[in-house]
């Protein structure tokens, strides 16, 4: 506090102190669908145990948790529900793409599954693997960790209408733009 | 022992069905009957439930696959019928062979289990079964158009389906299920 009484040290200091509070409770929002589902479950139980990292706390209601795990493959069908799961989270929310069917497809490159999901949403953390290792899993947690901490901008997606929701097939249009950087290990790098 | 009531069972079926049909055995010794037509898959399964011997009465599998390359005669698709019988255990394996438009009779009136299973076929090659109480899409999204199990279905294509093309369950039953 300055001598007339206006602020000066406080608000960032809670600025920081909430973008400490979000990167260490991340609440996950399991979408397990196939084998990857097995390893998440592994990730959370006791011999990983991801509430080392201050993730365990996993809702199974979409509007209590922030960070949308996407464990599996996710096929042309199934995608407007999980769209729609992702519509209902609330800001701030993240999302990790685990394993490669739900990042590009994976090997079911076939008529019925979605070519990744960030065909129909932005996507943080992409994990490799078939399935990803636990400890792959717990990196990501711990990059997108690095990722908050940057407090960079995050892509949102427009929301669609209840009624286009429920009916759409590809949600290209409430994408949005890729975004503009990338985290790595040895820094922020603009994404190309 | 059931490979011998198998083998006794294998006799009745060359003796008692197999003079006007065609009849072999697989690798593992169970029988192939082929019935003459949707009608008389119908009429036969209705006899091997009667018959003293045979004692059907279970359906364990119903399936079709692609008859491009016509291996097994002038015919567009095979629907495969798998029966067992729960008391004597023998296993009949009945096929019949459909024309290009042609339409199966329903088995749910016999079994309602069928009910899923001819749904999926459906689903898969487009093969319509008269008389189903439901026929419509069980695995792939009632908007789709094609049949992914024909052989002509290039596998990696994907239905683009535009943002405002709605579901409409109660026209997709036999909706885009025309043979082409
Ligand atoms: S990436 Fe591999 S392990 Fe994971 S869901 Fe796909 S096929 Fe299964």
């Amino acid at each position: 506090m300055s001598k007339d009484g206006s602020s000066m040290v406080y608000p960032t200091l809670l600025n920081h102190a909430a973008k400490w509070a979000r990167k260490n409770s991340l609440w996950p929002m399991p979408y397990g669908t196939s084998c990857c589902g097995i390893e998440l479950m592994s990730t959370l139980s006791s011999t990983y145990d991801l509430a080392r990292f201050g993730a365990e706390v996993v809702r199974f209601s979409p509007r209590q948790c922030d960070m949308l795990i996407v464990a599996g493959t996710i096929t042309t069908k199934m995608g407007p529900v999980l769209r729609t799961i992702y519509d209902q989270m609330l800001e701030p929310k993240w999302v990790i793409a685990m394993g490669a069917c739900s990042s590009s497809g994976g090997i079911f490159d076939t008529y019925s599954v979605l070519q990744g999901i960030d065909e129909i949403m932005p996507v943080d953390v992409y994990v490799p693997g078939c399935p990803p290792i636990p400890e792959g899993l717990i990196h990501a947690i711990l990059h997108l960790q690095k990722v908050i901490d940057q407090g960079l901008p995050r892509n949102t997606a427009e929301k669609p209408s209840y009624d286009e929701a429920i009916n759409a097939m590809t949600y290209k249009k409430y994408v949005g733009p890729k975004s503009q950087y990338v985290v790595t290990e040895s820094g922020v790098l603009p994404n190309r | 022992m059931v490979k011998e009531i198998q083998n006794k069972a294998n006799e009745i079926l060359q003796n008692t069905f197999a003079s006007e049909r065609k009849f072999s055995l697989d690798k593992v010794g169970e029988p192939i009957l082929w019935a003459n037509g949707p009608k008389d898959a119908l009429h036969l399964i209705k006899k091997f439930q009667d018959h003293i011997d045979l004692k059907i009465d279970f359906l364990s599998d119903l399936t079709a696959y692609d008859n491009t390359d016509k291996k097994d005669g002038e015919g567009r698709f095979v629907v495969v019928i798998q029966l067992l019988s729960m008391q004597t255990f023998i296993r009949i394996r009945l096929k019949v062979l459909l024309k290009a438009n042609e339409e199966m009779e329903t088995l749910t009136n016999i079994w309602p289990a069928a009910n899923w299973l001819e749904r999926e076929v459906f689903d898969m090659y487009g093969i319509i079964f008269a008389g189903h109480p439901n026929l419509k899409r069980i695995l792939m999204d009632e908007r789709f158009h094609g049949h992914p199990l024909r052989k002509e279905y290039p596998y990696k294509q994907r239905e683009p389906f535009s943002d405002n093309t709605k579901i409409n369950l109660s026209n997709s039953t036999r909706g885009s299920s025309s043979h082409e």
